[in-house]
């Protein structure tokens, strides 16, 4: 077999795409490892945060798989605008939260091959296991996300090859099926053993998935915000400032104009530091306590809420009046008030 | 690392502000404009720099020299080797 033959594997560090990435290469392939950048990485904004709450920081799990299987990697950005409106326009469909997994590998599918064309290499490779994800990774949508992406017949699937049909580079005789594998299923025992037999020792524990649109909390605000915006007889879009603050803080729908974030911790009022144009900062004056933003039109009413829930996430929770200080332009105001004591009124407010 | 030891850099490339990936993948980009066995010093306030860089470097066969915390930055010394 020659050492020429070049292939792109897409590699997020877990263990599906580490093994795909070992049994390709244990055939003298030449691999480069590619991994994409949505903004939607739980592990990664953990690690924007400042890391974990045990102050360890998480590692970059394809940077540490690249570097134990001696494989270039690249780090590919892929969440513009482009992908953004993906992700409300789906043509397949959501899974059970705001997570279009059929359009998102079909997106990362077509730039993989638009790196494969460029690199000159034979195929893309991937760690999908057939029927391990309910949506993503049926039969079916496998091979509509082959179709759809272009990479007819030079999508293979080094874990479950032999359960699919045959592609170009396997007929071409440049990667040999006989090596590769029939795993099907959610279960994961067959991986690990494949591990210790390939010698891999350090790889992440699943995690059920480190994508925040799988998550049910954080897809309640991503659809919160593309319908806040259509009553307001705006077009549905989610724009990147957007995915940095539904990671942020506490939401709460002051009305359909009008959304309040509350900084949870030192690292998120940070955060929020830098988001304030075109928002109201709100701050408790004298007292400790979050910092908070106002997006929207919110009326007299809202302003006097906003700054009630402000009061009660800090320490004058239990004083009967706090300064609250609204910072929007040049505007600077001072609302005394009472900090919001009614629990059951915030929760039916959070997002 | 002793600073007297460390290398004078051929380029230093600040990435102060940005949070992973984006440190590496700027990185990759003046690396790769780099000849042979240029130094590069790369700053950056994101913390994961101290483990991405390492590993980046043995996955791209270039040669880490050292990463340390710089008062409030982290700073991080390359020597482009690649294969």
């Amino acid at each position: 077999m020659s050492s020429k033959v070049k292939a792109i594997g897409l590699v997020s560090g877990g263990l599906d795409s580490t093994l795909a990435v070992a049994l390709v290469k244990r055939q003298g392939i030449d691999v480069k490892a590619v991994s994409f950048y949505t903004g939607f990485c739980i592990t990664e904004t953990q690690r924007r945060k400042g890391g974990r709450a045990d102050g360890t920081v998480p590692r970059n799990e394809a940077l540490r798989a690249a570097a134990d299987l001696d494989v270039d990697i690249e780090y590919v950005d892929i969440s513009g605008g482009a992908y953004l409106d993906m992700l409300v326009h789906p043509k397949y469909g959501y899974g059970q939260n705001a997570n279009p997994c059929v359009d998102c590998r079909v997106f990362m599918m077509r730039r993989a091959r638009e790196i494969m064309e460029a690199e000159g290499a034979a195929f893309v490779f991937t760690g999908e296991v057939l029927g391990q994800r309910p949506k993503s990774q049926r039969r079916d949508t496998l091979r509509i996300i082959e179709r759809d992406s272009g990479l007819d017949g030079r999508l293979l699937r080094p874990l479950s090859a032999r359960l699919l049909p045959p592609t170009i580079p396997e007929q071409q005789g440049l990667v040999d099926r006989s090596r590769l594998l029939d795993i099907s299923g959610r279960s994961r025992l067959r991986q690990m053993a494949l591990a210790r037999e390939l010698g891999l020792t350090d790889w992440p524990q699943p995690a059920g998935g480190c994508c925040y649109l799988t998550d049910e909390s954080f897809a309640r605000k991503f659809f919160d915000v593309l319908d806040a915006r259509e009553s307001a007889g705006e077009e549905r879009r989610i724009d990147p400032e957007d995915v940095i603050l539904l990671s942020t803080g506490r939401h709460f729908r002051l009305s359909p104009r009008a959304k309040l974030v509350v900084g949870r911790t030192e690292v998120e009022n940070a955060l929020l530091e830098h988001h304030v144009d075109g928002r109201a900062r709100l701050e408790a004056k004298d007292i400790p306590g979050p910092v908070a933003l106002v997006e929207g039109e919110p009326t007299w009413e809202e302003r006097q809420l906003a700054a009630r829930i402000v009061a009660r996430y800090g320490k004058g929770k239990d004083l009967p009046q706090v300064k609250v200080e609204w910072r929007e332009g040049d505007l600077v105001e001072e609302y005394e008030v009472a900090p919001e004591a009614d629990e059951a009124r915030l929760e039916k407010l959070r997002v | 690392m002793e600073a007297r030891s460390l290398p004078t850099p051929d380029r230093t490339l600040d990435t102060s502000g940005t949070l992973c990936p984006f440190p590496i993948v700027e990185t990759a980009k003046v690396v790769r404009a780099l000849p042979d066995g240029a130094v590069l010093l790369v700053i950056a306030t994101d913390p994961g720099i101290a483990s991405d860089m390492p590993m980046w470097c043995r996955a791209m066969h270039h040669e880490h020299v050292a990463t340390f915390k710089d008062g409030a930055a982290w700073k991080s010394y390359l020597r482009k080797r690649g294969r």
